[in-house]
């Protein structure tokens, strides 16, 4: 390629010493200078600086090339020790379903336990009724023994009082008609007579202690109920 | 110098590096980035069918594997040789480097092996005096370490 407008190669020269502004690319390479020897000397400048970006640019780009092998050899570890994650994080998920399924077992081994406790509280409370029933049905009974026993032993006591006062009558009675058919009879009252009055003594003197016996048992009697 | 090249690689920031290496190296002012292997062989046998031998680049350098392709490099570099004429002087640029794909690629007619690492420059230098061979089919496939 030949550049033959000079104005150009002029203007492009002053771009370079003044601004510092040149070509680029592999274009410069492909333009030929055509034997002018101060173009020639632009061209080989523009060159020299195209070289130097490019080995710049290389080295830029090699540096990033690297870090991005780095990278992705990080990249490739983070994915590693996502999946190592991922799996943990699954062992735990499996080990928490595990646990909670034996939660729920527990739950429900802990509800039927509660439950059978209830019934068993239950019927613990219906053995205590029960046992106060039979308890109480004891003690009615005993009562109920007892009283019949007392009642029979009251009757007894009645009758052994009433036969006993019945004696006494008929013994005070009999002796006192003995006493008085005498007298009226002008027989010797001087014996029958001491003997009713001892007889009468000895009488009034066992009826209160038969009496004062009974009271004495009763009083016993209702002291040990007590 | 090399009339024009065509690189394909997935890896946007390798194409500033080898653009900016073979400026520098005066390996070629002519060069063609592509993305996908795909997009290469549409290239090339648009080119192929219509006998259109100005816009075939004169060599092409491919990566080995090209994530978003729906083949890899060597099977593009097979397509390119025996499908599309072979004309041509291709390789391999990879970061790569295993014996077994070596293989593979010799196969498919590669012509070199370009291991790509942090400092390229050296093996492109290398690679620019070998030209010559590989242009003339007289220079064996070699693996630029």
């Amino acid at each position: 390629m030949i550049i033959n407008d000079d104005n150009l190669k002029k203007e492009l020269i002053t771009l370079l010493d003044e601004r510092n502004i040149s070509l680029e690319g592999n274009l410069v390479r492909l333009i030929d200078p055509n034997g002018d020897e101060e173009f020639q000397t632009y061209l080989t400048t523009c060159i020299e600086k195209d070289k130097e970006v490019r080995k710049r640019r290389l080295e830029i780009t090699k540096q990033v090339q690297n870090q991005n092998k780095e990278l992705t050899i990080l990249n490739d570890e983070n994915v590693k020790i996502m999946q190592e994650l991922q799996q943990t994080l699954k062992d735990m998920e499996d080990s928490k379903n595990h646990i909670e399924l034996q939660n729920r077992e527990l739950i429900a081994w802990k509800q039927d336990n509660e439950r059978m406790s209830l019934e068993l509280r239950d019927e613990m409370i219906k053995s205590e009724n029960a046992r106060i029933s039979a308890e109480n049905a004891k003690k009615s009974a005993e009562d109920d023994l007892d009283l019949l026993q007392k009642k029979t032993q009251t009757e007894l006591i009645g009758r052994i009082v009433k036969v006993a006062l019945y004696v006494i009558i008929g013994v005070g009675i009999s002796t006192t008609l003995m006493y008085i058919f005498s007298m009226l009879t002008g027989k010797d009252t001087q014996m029958i007579g001491s003997t009713w009055s001892n007889m009468f003594g000895i009488l009034l003197t066992n009826a209160f202690s038969i009496i004062g016996t009974i009271m004495g048992v009763k009083y016993a009697s209702e002291k040990k109920d007590e | 110098m090399i009339s024009s090249i065509m690189l394909v690689d997935d890896e946007d920031l390798f194409h500033l590096v080898f653009e900016d290496a073979c400026s520098l190296l005066d390996i070629s002012l002519s060069i063609k980035s592509l993305n996908s292997a795909d997009e290469a062989e549409k290239q090339f046998k648009k080119w192929f069918e219509s006998n259109d031998k100005t816009h075939r680049p004169e060599c092409v350098f491919v990566d080995l594997n090209i994530i978003g392709s729906s083949f890899d490099g060597i099977e593009l570099i097979r397509k390119i040789n025996f499908e599309y004429g072979n004309n041509v002087v291709i390789g391999i640029i990879s970061s790569s480097n295993e014996p077994t794909e070596q293989a593979k690629a010799l196969q498919a007619g590669a012509q070199f092996w370009i291991i790509k690492t942090d400092d390229i420059e050296p093996r492109l230098e290398e690679f620019r005096n070998d030209y010559d061979g590989y242009k003339n089919r007289t220079g064996s496939f070699k693996i630029y370490r």
